[in-house]
């Protein structure tokens, strides 16, 4: 897809710095914060005061990060791989069942004439409005009622917050997915179905291969999604994550303040990596999510 | 007679329709979703009405689950957000809240699609990409940046700027000290950079769809950047304006997981800080006594007004324009 519509060459090349310039002054904070996080991470004091005498270079907050040190002396050790692993578990497990489900829903409602079609699809912008934390009250009912014995708990934890959280998603990606069926050529599906072809196989062979930024793009945002979680992570899970690890560590009495910057960082690099990968996909999916 | 053979007509129809739905290919597609949806979404809102009228505490449901009590934890929310100091500033909060942070969002989405598109291509996609970054950092980092940007010592950025520019001349604790004015700024601060990147999105994808032509001629009869954007984009873009900004305030009313971090990090003042979709989690999971019957109610009529403001933005956006019907089936 073409970068889209941009304005022509024919205007000034000053009032186009001016421009640039203004919104330049507009992100400072946002340029600031980022940026001070990050030179922390790297520095014995924190460095947000913006004083350069304290920033001293230093890796050691990362070497203590790494050995799941969370204060300088001793302190409780924690195994921040284990964490990272628990992260990482609920971030594909949301983005599979996110990916599964948000294709399935989003050929159905592009493709399949069914009787309440429309009524579905209201349901699913309404569904946007369903706050959150009045959501979170009943799940967590559920969640005790169906609780199983001590040694599965954290199985359970595990999997309960996987699907919780993927149904949260589950709007988005179908509304996403949705658009991106609607620009297949009818064509295709007409031959293959012609020819005998079953509905589930016509959309397993010949049509999700022909979506496959769509697939990657509601891949990524289930991720994401699961990966920033901390909610439902810190209701549901046993286990901790980056999320709560920092949420548990930042004014805690014994943390030392560049260490949490130092995982902040880190658990920053999987969005950095994936965002520079989806950048394009991000303004050609809303081309289609949205009326254009 | 005919009456009662025209009520078996429609029963036999729904259930017919309910049948030929099951044997549809629709059915399969549509399974896991509607499974998903019916526990995640419906049962749970069925289980927090069902909440709403017992006196459950503590989530102890043994206990107190069969009990009932009727309309009491819905006289009592409405007394205590009438009387109770602590629950009053919930409302106003959240009002101010939600109205604020949407006119940034939409006003800066709008800014910066329309900006973006007067900009070379390389100077527009690092903005938009520096834009973006807000909605797809980590929530607890995220919430980190500006707990720091914000902090109440010499440590907080804001803090050091106005001290070294000799503003001010002690640290202010700005979401502890300055009520309400301080934890406002700070929630609003902090969600309004996130929101600002959904319009950005539509926006920016909206102009895109905009014959060139249009923009061509303007041009060259020598139209500025502001008449452009006048006369050419905005009135374009007036459906999505609408979109936008209806899509936002649901979100912003059922929003708290920035705002739930920067109460419990103490960086903005508990009461001020707290909007009513927050309150209901806090009741529920955080505090020391959970009034889980009073939580519920709380949260039912969160429900009503967002599904009546929800219903609302369907109409004025015109939802059947939205979904066209497929074009052929076999």
């Amino acid at each position: 897809m073409s970068a889209g519509l941009r304005d022509i060459e024919l205007r000034s090349r000053k009032t186009e710095i001016l421009i640039v310039v203004t919104v330049l002054v507009f992100s400072i904070p946002l340029i600031l914060g980022y940026s001070l996080l990050i030179l922390s991470s790297f520095s014995k004091e924190m460095v947000t005061n913006l004083n350069p005498r304290d920033f001293i270079p230093t890796l050691r907050n990362w070497i203590l990060f790494f050995e799941g040190r969370t204060a300088v002396f001793g302190g409780i050790r924690v195994n921040i791989w284990h964490i990272v692993l628990n992260t990482l578990i609920v971030a594909l497990g949301v983005s599979f069942l996110v990916t599964l489900v948000g294709s399935m829903t989003g050929y159905a409602v592009s493709r399949l004439r069914f009787s309440g079609r429309k009524k579905f699809m209201a349901l699913l912008m309404l569904l946007h409005a369903f706050p959150g934390s009045v959501m979170v009250v009943g799940i967590y009912f559920l969640y005790l009622m169906f609780l199983p014995s001590y040694q599965m708990v954290r199985l359970y934890s595990f999997f309960f917050v996987i699907v919780a959280r993927a149904s949260l998603e589950i709007p988005m990606a179908t509304w996403l997915m949705k658009g991106f069926f609607d620009m297949i050529p009818w064509e295709v599906e007409w031959a293959a179905l012609v020819d005998g072809a079953s509905r589930l196989r016509v959309w397993r062979k010949i049509i999700l291969p022909m979506v496959k930024p769509g697939v990657a793009a509601v891949m990524l945002f289930g991720f994401l999604a699961g990966w920033m979680d901390i909610i439902y992570v810190r209701t549901f899970l046993v286990d901790q994550t980056l999320a709560t690890w920092i949420e548990s560590n930042i004014n805690a009495e014994y943390s030392y303040l560049p260490l949490v910057a130092a995982a902040g960082t880190f658990y920053l690099l999987p969005t950095i990596i994936f965002f520079l990968l989806a950048q394009r996909l991000i303004f050609t999916i809303s081309a289609t999510g949205v009326k254009g | 007679m005919t009456r009662e053979v025209s009520g078996d007509m429609t029963k036999s129809n729904l259930f017919s329709k309910i049948k030929d739905f099951i044997h549809s290919d629709a059915f399969i597609f549509l399974l896991p979703a509607i499974i998903l949806i019916i526990v995640f979404y419906l049962i749970p809102i069925v289980v927090s009405v069902y909440m709403s009228f017992t006196p459950l505490k503590n989530w102890n449901i043994a206990r107190y689950i069969h009990e009932f009590v009727g309309f009491e934890n819905y006289w009592r929310f409405f007394y205590m957000v009438t009387h109770d100091p602590t629950v009053r500033p919930i409302f106003i909060t959240t009002v101010v809240f939600i109205l604020v942070t949407l006119a940034i969002n939409v006003l800066g989405g709008l800014g910066l699609a329309i900006a973006t598109f007067f900009m070379g291509e390389r100077e527009a996609s690092s903005t938009q990409l520096l834009w973006l970054l807000p909605r797809m950092t980590p929530i607890a980092v995220y919430s980190m940046i500006w707990y720091y940007f914000f902090h109440g010592s010499a440590i907080g950025t804001l803090n050091s700027i106005l001290m070294s520019l000799g503003i001010i001349h002690k640290p202010i604790d700005w979401g502890q000290s300055i009520i309400p004015w301080g934890p406002w700024m700070i929630i609003i601060f902090v969600n309004g950079l996130v929101g600002v990147s959904y319009g950005m999105i539509v926006f920016t994808s909206a102009i895109s769809n905009i014959p060139k032509e249009l923009v061509i001629a303007a041009r060259v009869d020598g139209a500025s950047n502001w008449s452009i954007t006048k006369n050419i984009l905005i009135p374009l873009l007036k459906w999505h304006i609408v979109y936008v900004t209806t899509w936002q305030m649901l979100s912003l009313l059922t929003t708290y997981d920035h705002i739930f971090l920067l109460v419990e990090w103490g960086l903005v003042n508990r009461y001020y800080g707290t909007t009513w979709a927050l309150y209901i989690y806090n009741m529920a999971f955080t505090a020391a006594e959970k009034d889980l019957g009073l939580a519920a109610a709380a949260g039912v009529i969160l429900v009503i007004v967002g599904a009546l403001l929800g219903l609302l933005a369907l109409k004025i956006l015109g939802f059947e324009k939205m979904v066209k019907e497929p074009r052929g089936d076999i």
